[in-house]
């Protein structure tokens, strides 16, 4: 498993688009739509980079807690499940996972720096308190594959290294949908270079070709990337609020 | 796996009701194990290992976590199951349940050594150290797993009793293991390694970037403690943190083996323990090291064979 994606957990739990696009009853019953539904978890994708940020951990651990908070909304709702709290915890929990602990009461002081407003303000004992909530509604699957891992590989064999930090950079952009539920990594990695590539005009049809991929998924995954950078480009923090109103206080 | 909703009205949560515990069976640094067996199916029976709550404030320990993540993917019969996990949210307690092997290699030594007074039967070893390395292959294996088990010793070498798996080994606790793949930080900043005994000479002269073959080595002093009925290096452990210098467990293993050579051995000379402790390491001098006299056993027997390569000092890749 650890070094086998094609006998891992996460090969085995992959979702549909279908099946990933489902707002749980409880959230449909305080009015939240899908948009509201994949909107906060964009913002909570933000959040997680952002406290990542300050407690300084890899962009590997800010992959597998988005991942993990993203798991999470697929059998538990939002109203149960505050994401406010949700987003930070899965941020612990994955520095734990992939063996970078950042300690719980480091979190708590700058999620206080971060958000001055009430209604993310947690303390340590919920941190604690939802980290063993959120091991159950993982179901225990901690093991996490990203794009990142064949990003190099791949670039040296298409001759594209120029392209790494683009590449590496739309791959972060991924983690703001629900690829990584839906895709076996190395086809998010596969569609950010092709869009690289159309980006920096290299002609890398017949590399494609020999790998012997399905480009029909990795155009379609291409696409959906390209509708993100067109719809959300400028989200504003108004259209969050208005989703995260939705969800009661606590 | 559990539901884990804790009841706080009772002693016993939910979960626990689905088995009829028997008794404490087990104790180490992690917390408790309890043997119990489940109530629509008294045959089985179930170890449950329940992880000490961290005290300071920082909610599932990293061992724990770590441990549920790779047994949560792996699956060979030479490694420990994990049926189930339990959380309880009332004391925020964590409870594994693994399919409960009665023996370990440990008491199956003790037992012949003090009771039998006899050396295992030679065919006994022999599967046992198959099955041993079997299990170990599967989580060696880089197209797989690529998991080093880090704390190998007779007492996490399980043994099935009675049953439908009589005699079946298994290897259990992975608290200290690791995938091996891009590791964030070097393998050896996660804390004190592998029992002294089984430790590698690599990992006693501080070697940060250390692999597989450390398993091998402890899989050596198991072989050989397995035909002796005693413990092959049996140093006396320097105390205190972190990572203390262990010179007498050395000096054990150099009695036997003899000196490692920078000769053979050429990045001895990047080995933290081995530049600021080359006078002391070598003070004594071993001429005639011997491992088969340590042994009783002829030279050229296959099974010296084996477990001279077992511990070599430096890996023939």
């Amino acid at each position: 498993m650890a070094a086998n994606f094609w006998i891992s957990s996460q090969y085995k739990e992959l979702l549909d688009q279908e099946e990933v696009d489902v707002v749980h009853q409880l959230d449909k019953e305080k009015g939240i739509t899908l948009d509201d539904f994949k909107l906060i978890k964009l913002h909570m994708s933000n959040y997680v980079a952002r406290l990542a940020q300050n407690v300084k951990v890899r962009q590997r651990v800010v992959a597998t807690a988005i991942t993990y908070m993203r798991r999470v909304y697929v059998r538990r709702s939002m109203t149960e499940y505050d994401p406010r709290l949700v987003a930070p915890t899965c941020l612990y929990l994955a520095s734990k996972a992939e063996e970078s602990t950042v300690q719980a009461r480091l979190l708590v002081f700058y999620i206080k720096k971060l958000y001055s407003d009430e209604k993310y303000k947690y303390e340590i004992k919920d941190i604690l308190d939802m980290e063993m909530k959120v091991l159950e509604a993982l179901n225990y699957y901690l093991v996490v594959y990203h794009p990142y891992r064949s990003l190099a590989q791949f670039l040296q064999d298409a001759g594209m290294n120029d392209a790494t930090q683009l590449t590496w950079g739309l791959i972060n952009d991924t983690y703001k949908m629900d690829l990584i539920l839906i895709h076996p990594p190395h086809l998010i990695t596969l569609a950010c270079i092709y869009i690289a590539s159309v980006l920096k005009d290299k002609e890398t049809t017949a590399w494609f070709e020999e790998l012997r991929v399905d480009m029909n998924v990795v155009k379609n995954i291409a696409m959906e990337i390209l509708d993100y950078y067109d719809g959300h480009r400028s989200i504003s923090d108004e259209r969050v609020n208005t989703a995260m109103s939705k969800l009661a206080g606590r | 796996m559990g539901d884990g909703r804790g009841n706080s009205n009772s002693n016993r949560p939910e979960w626990l009701q689905q088995y009829d515990l028997i008794g404490k069976i087990g104790e180490g640094t992690y917390g408790l194990v309890f043997l119990a067996k489940i109530k629509a199916n008294r045959s089985k029976s179930i170890a449950i290992k329940k992880f000490k709550q961290s005290k300071d404030g920082d909610g599932v320990s990293p061992t724990a976590i770590r441990e549920i993540m790779l047994l949560r993917e792996i699956s060979h019969e030479n490694v420990v199951k994990l049926v189930n996990v339990h959380i309880n949210q009332a004391d925020m307690s964590l409870y594994l349940a693994f399919d409960y092997a009665e023996h370990d290699l440990y008491e199956i030594i003790r037992h012949h050594r003090d009771k039998v007074i006899l050396a295992i039967n030679q065919y006994t070893v022999k599967s046992l150290l198959w099955q041993l390395l079997n299990g170990l292959n599967y989580l060696h294996r880089q197209d797989i797993n690529w998991i080093v088990h880090r704390d190998l010793k007779p007492s996490n070498i399980l043994v099935m009793g009675e049953g439908e798996e009589h005699g079946v080994v298994k290897i259990a606790d992975f608290g200290l293991a690791r995938i091996y793949q891009a590791p964030l930080k070097p393998l050896a900043e996660n804390g004190v390694v592998v029992t002294i005994w089984y430790r590698a000479p690599e990992l006693l002269l501080g070697a940060k970037h250390y692999t597989s073959a450390v398993d091998m080595w402890a899989v050596g002093c198991i072989f050989a403690e397995l035909l002796t009925l005693k413990p092959l290096f049996q140093g006396q452990e320097v105390k205190g943190t972190p990572n203390p210098f262990q010179l007498d467990q050395l000096d054990k293993i150099f009695k036997v083996l003899g000196h490692p050579t920078l000769e053979k051995w050429p990045t001895l000379v990047n080995l933290p323990h081995w530049q600021s402790d080359v006078q002391r390491i070598q003070g004594h001098k071993y001429d005639n090291p011997a491992l088969y006299s340590v042994l009783h056993m002829s030279p050229k027997s296959p099974a010296y064979d084996l477990l001279s390569k077992m511990l070599e000092y430096v890996l023939i890749s």
